[in-house]
């Protein structure tokens, strides 16, 4: 089933330059699949447009039926709700401790504290950093860091989760933990979309690739013509 | 690491539907959080934020200070009011009927709202008890053996009665036979009305100065707040909090530090008031007028401490207007 679908997206900036053009592509529900491409591609386009960030200058971007250019300003937060995010460079907050840092979008939602501390520790301890909860990020290493980034994107149970490098930063050791972590999500039902540069680590994971290009999508594996796309 | 202890989301719930349930405590329980972060965040910046209220309370005072002032200045214009008028003296020896054609003609007058006549002997006694030296005056008076002081009429006008009006009657009274003199009684509270009418104009120009002064302080120092917590912004716009859970933390500085002010102000009112009080009451017990210090009542404090508030929350509102616009379009 089609969840995540863009019509002849075309992304164009204020300066001329376009970020994604005219791509289409459908994902279904509950799967995990890869957005390659060198650094300007126009992979964080694509996941920007998906979060609602930016809208498509033509084309439509439509998340389980629903054409994102639809929802209100108002709307946007509940949609995003639905949404975690793993960005490279994590986006966590010094001066709040991991557990903190985690709880940080269960704070939004109507939810006992008491539910709020399971969650978080149910989340922390899938990554793997039940001890770690007490401690400022600065006491964690960059794979731990990068962990807790992943605990804070799916204590919510989102629907979709949208990672933008995020194993940039880490080993190869680190790097396929962080994919195997994924792959849990995807199994629970959860559709992931991982941006990545890095080949190697992609193609053994046995998923879809979509391979973008100065903006324009140039091969999908899940194409039963090799994958090349016109 | 452990397996995720988790469903997914129901399909069927809609992409960007609000959850139903819980709505109300959920606002509750998000305003109890804010607070608390508020009175944290307060409280670790302590002399940042006293410097805040005390600008702000500085701010409120002029005003607070002006309203108290024009209050007793109500107060006691309505003392004068009563006793404004006219003294009408009659000359020495008058004759009684002279005295009482004047009384009746007072009587009938519609401006005069009541009168008391001092005679000749009143005012002799009178005289004798204010003095401090009653007896070397008594000695004096018996040396000239007659009474040397006019009967006089202590006339109380309407309260609406106008300056021109009581001039027109002390002409008429001035004119009556045995009537050697018409003090008027209100012409300096013309004139301290006049100056009254002044200083509150100028104060109130003043005022809206310094209110606007207390709107920049809270707006400059809720733009800090919001600077300093940025990043918090951004992961927060990134996991779907609402344009008003945004807002709120910066709405709870904004009267927090208002409200501060407001306390502020009216610690530095009542300050003032006690420093000025006692000099104040010995030159009104000179003008013979018993007035004590009004306006400074609960409702007062209230006013500012709510005063303080909207200007707090207003210049909140300002510098979130002008920040917070585009964060939700901003990733990192």
């Amino acid at each position: 089933m089609t969840f995540l679908q863009f019509e002849h997206v075309t992304r164009r900036f204020e300066n001329g330059q376009e970020g994604l053009s005219d791509v289409s592509l459908a994902i279904d529900q509950g799967t995990m699949t890869f957005l390659t491409g060198h650094s300007g591609a126009g992979k964080s386009t694509l996941l920007k447009l998906l979060i609602g960030l930016e809208s498509p200058t033509s084309g439509r971007v439509i998340v389980d039926g629903c054409d994102l250019k639809q929802l209100s300003a108002k709307q946007m937060p509940w949609y995003r709700r639905q949404i975690g995010i793993v960005l490279q460079d994590h986006n966590l907050l010094p001066d709040r401790t991991v557990f903190e840092n985690v709880a940080l979008p269960l704070r939004l939602s109507p939810m006992s504290a008491k539910d709020m501390r399971r969650r978080v520790r149910g989340a922390l301890a899938t990554v793997d950093l039940s001890d770690k909860g007490g401690l400022l990020p600065r006491h964690l290493s960059t794979g731990e860091q990068q962990r807790v980034g992943i605990a804070r994107a799916v204590v919510t149970r989102p629907r979709i989760i949208l990672a933008d490098e995020p194993t940039g930063n880490l080993d190869p050791f680190l790097s396929r933990q962080v994919m195997a972590l994924f792959h849990q999500f995807r199994d629970l039902g959860s559709t992931v979309l991982v941006a990545s540069h890095d080949i190697d680590l992609i193609k053994d994971q046995g998923c879809r690739i979509l391979h973008l290009s100065q903006g324009a999508l140039v091969q999908d594996t899940a194409r039963v013509d090799g994958g090349d796309v016109e | 690491m452990t397996a995720p202890d988790r469903k997914v989301a129901a399909s069927t719930v809609s992409l960007a539907a609000k959850p139903k349930g819980g709505a109300v405590l959920a606002w509750l329980a998000d305003h109890r959080r804010v607070a608390s972060d508020t009175a944290t965040f307060v409280s670790q910046r302590i002399l940042r934020s006293f410097l805040v209220w005390l600008m702000v309370g500085i701010a409120l005072t002029l005003p607070g200070l002006l309203w108290i002032a024009q209050s007793n200045l109500q107060a006691f214009g309505g003392q004068w009011q009563g006793s404004a008028g006219l003294t009408v003296y009659m000359n020495v020896g008058a004759r009684d009927s002279q005295v009482r054609d004047l009384a009746l003609k007072l009587q009938e007058h519609s401006a005069v709202q009541r009168f008391v006549l001092t005679t000749p002997e009143e005012a002799l006694d009178q005289l004798l008890t204010q003095s401090d030296d009653s007896q070397f005056l008594r000695g004096a008076l018996a040396a000239i053996e007659t009474n040397p002081l006019p009967a006089s009429f202590s006339v109380v006008l309407e309260v609406d009665t106008s300056y021109l009006q009581l001039d027109a009657l002390s002409r008429q009274l001035l004119a009556l036979p045995g009537v050697d003199d018409v003090e008027i009684q209100s012409a300096w509270i013309e004139r301290l009305r006049d100056l009254g009418d002044l200083a509150n104009r100028v104060g109130g120009g003043l005022s809206v100065i310094l209110l606007v002064a207390a709107v920049l302080v809270t707006f400059a120092s809720v733009r800090l707040a919001i600077e300093s917590k940025l990043a918090e912004l951004r992961v927060l716009a990134l996991v779907g909090a609402t344009a008003s859970q945004m807002r709120r933390p910066f709405l709870y500085f904004g009267a927090s530090y208002g409200i501060g002010g407001g306390i502020m102000a009216i610690l530095l009112i009542a300050l003032f008031l006690n420093q000025i009080e006692a000099p104040l009451k010995s030159l009104l017990i000179s003008y013979q007028v018993g007035v004590s210090l009004a306006g400074f009542t609960p409702s007062f404090l209230l006013a500012v401490v709510l005063a303080g508030w909207f200007l707090g929350i207003f210049g909140a509102l300002l510098a979130l207007s002008q920040r917070l616009g585009d964060l939700g379009n901003q990733t990192s």
